[in-house]
């Protein structure tokens, strides 16, 4: 009896993925048009950013794939290994000034940065702005002094309270406010200012996780070696925390990249933005399915390579398990 | 003879009402080796940890190598102290996410900048002096219990203390262990350093001690030489102590 319905479950159940996977396939490759793809490939990579100036985003972000290959695929030991983080970190700044201009390049304004490259932008500002202000939220929330405490607290508290668009909105609204008359910021770094704000209160309690987990005779053994309270936090307790962070963490970064796409609805043509526009043009009306079917893959990819490379980071950083 | 720890009528109380300490007085010269002993929540621990300010006091005065501290204590005499004075725990205390190297070459580096090469050399020797060169480059949870207590030793003893404090430094040890940690401490003592050693160690305190301490309840209930003690203690509770202990 029980081996008669095992077996029909089994049929009804390949019977319907079948089904499912031929549609799929069927749709694919005779009913899509992935003409609104394929024929618009550069808009999704870089917006309206000028044509003659295309190579800036695309060679940044070629050195970008290269340096995840080399992080993930290269030797695990040699003088390149020593200096990966600083090249990583610098990977920000390298990319603003391609895109930004400036120097010997010439100058590029915010309102043509867009698609891929613009969500990039946003992951990384707002991920790297993020990152410091979490870690000073968490000893903030975790100080001896009341006014640090309490503060970082409600700050916390709040910003966890606050769904992200209305923190993205009232920073396009507030941040203004907080600037000395004359001094303006546009849209895209009011956006990653925000974003940034929203993310710390997140990353902060992550971080504070991490130095919950650091036993207190930690810093009794750095205290009685004379370390100072700065050394001991910046050479015993931190670098503890943030590896037993880490996890946590690279859900943040995930994240963070995920909902770059919000800023489609405050104008900015980052990667969703983009799309949006492509299927507001009457050529490619209606072609819903295959934009955001591609969008998937390319989200995908990218959150994929991140996880990949936070998993990597996991192992070098585990002493017990990195061949140092 | 230069006293190296002189202290007066320390007081300490965690909870209002209950004293830890309650008045003790002790002095320890410099190459002398003093054995504090006692019942579990007799202060052996809260003592030793305010020689080197880890606890404040309530009361009393206490003269370190000549840095005075008492209640109303600030940071920069403490950080003086702690230089000069070396602490092993009972619980080892090692960083994890350093090598056996980092850890002894941390403070040497980072509080007495001395140069890394000189540091890391400094730290082999002692770990060739504590019978573990070969772990140098291993990590803390690479090691036995035994080798990472003498790892502590060697971290305490690179900044080249003069006084060395060891909280019951083989409580957390299997007993096989005990001997390596107790043969490194021992060749310490022959070697002329100051220690205060808390232990329930009696062959250790028998044989190395110059003075043994009793303790209970806050209060030094005697100090005596080691033979005196361990044959005929002059205090019934020293002797109701011992004969618990073996
Ligand atoms: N951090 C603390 N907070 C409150 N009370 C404490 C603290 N540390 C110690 N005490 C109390 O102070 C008294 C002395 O403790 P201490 O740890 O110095 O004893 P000990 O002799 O080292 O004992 P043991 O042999 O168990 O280590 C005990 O009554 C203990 O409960
Ligand atoms: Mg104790």
């Amino acid at each position: 009896m029980n081996r008669w319905l095992n077996r029909s479950v089994t049929l009804v159940l390949t019977a319907l993925i079948g089904w499912g996977l031929w549609s799929v396939l069927h749709w694919l490759l005779l009913a899509a048009d992935w003409r609104v793809v394929v024929s618009n490939l550069p808009l999704y990579v870089v917006g309206s950013y000028p044509v003659d100036q295309r190579w800036r985003p695309l060679l940044w972000m070629v050195a970008l794939v290269v340096l995840i290959g080399f992080t993930l695929l290269g030797p695990r030991r040699g003088p390149l290994q020593r200096w990966l983080p600083l090249i990583w970190l610098a990977m920000a700044p390298l990319g603003l000034w391609l895109v930004a201009g400036g120097l010997v390049l010439e100058p590029v304004s915010t309102r043509d940065w867009g698609g891929f490259t613009l969500t990039l932008l946003l992951t990384f500002g707002s991920g790297l702005l993020a990152l410091p202000i979490g870690v000073l939220l968490a000893l903030g929330r975790r100080s001896r002094l009341p006014v640090l405490r309490l503060s970082s607290t409600a700050y916390i508290e709040l910003m966890r309270a606050v769904p992200l668009i209305a923190v993205l909105f009232f920073g396009q609204l507030l941040i203004p406010l907080f600037l000395p008359p004359g001094l303006e910021i546009n849209r895209v770094l009011r956006a990653v200012l925000a974003f940034a704000f929203f993310a710390a209160a997140y990353i902060a309690e992550d971080v504070r996780g991490g130095l919950q987990a650091i036993p207190p005779m930690q810093r009794e053994a750095a205290a009685v070696l004379g370390l100072s309270e700065w050394q001991s936090l910046q050479l015993v307790v931190l670098p503890q925390a943030l590896r037993i962070a880490l996890p946590s963490l690279t859900n943040q970064a995930v994240g963070l990249l995920q909902n770059t796409s919000l800023m489609a609805i405050l104008g900015l043509v980052e990667l969703l933005g983009i799309s949006r526009s492509l299927l507001a043009n009457p050529v490619f009306i209606g072609r819903f399915l295959e934009v955001y079917l591609w969008l998937a893959a390319v989200y995908w990819l990218a959150c994929t390579a991140m996880a990949l490379l936070a998993r990597h980071l996991e192992l070098r950083l585990d002493p017990l398990r990195s061949d140092r | 003879m230069t006293v190296a720890i002189r202290a007066t009528d320390l007081v300490k109380s965690y909870t209002p009402g209950s004293r830890a300490l309650d008045g003790v007085s002790l002095e320890v010269a410099s190459g002398e080796v003093l054995v504090v002993m006692g019942p579990s929540g007799s202060g052996k621990s809260t003592l030793i940890r305010t020689f080197n300010g880890l606890e404040k006091l309530d009361g009393g005065e206490l003269d370190v190598l000549g840095v005075r501290l008492d209640a109303a204590h600030e940071e920069r005499p403490v950080r003086e102290i702690r230089r000069r004075v070396g602490m092993v725990f009972q619980q080892f205390n090692l960083f994890p996410h350093l090598s056996i190297l980092d850890n002894i070459t941390l403070a040497p580096v980072k509080v007495q900048k001395r140069p890394k090469a000189q540091a890391e050399q400094r730290a082999i020797e002692l770990l060739d002096q504590m019978g573990i060169r070969e772990q140098a480059h291993k990590f803390p949870a690479q090691l036995s219990g035994g080798q990472q207590q003498r790892v502590a030793i060697a971290r305490a003893l690179a900044l080249d203390p003069e006084v060395m404090l060891f909280d019951e430094p083989t409580s957390a040890l299997d007993p096989e262990r005990v001997k390596e940690v107790l043969d490194a401490m021992r060749q310490l003592a022959r070697d002329g350093m100051t220690m205060v050693v808390v232990t329930h160690e009696l062959g250790f305190a028998r044989e190395v001690a110059d003075r043994v301490m009793f303790m209970d309840q806050g209060q030094v209930v005697e100090t005596s030489d080691p033979a005196s003690f361990f044959t005929n203690a002059r205090e019934e509770r020293s002797r109701r102590f011992l004969s618990q202990m073996v």
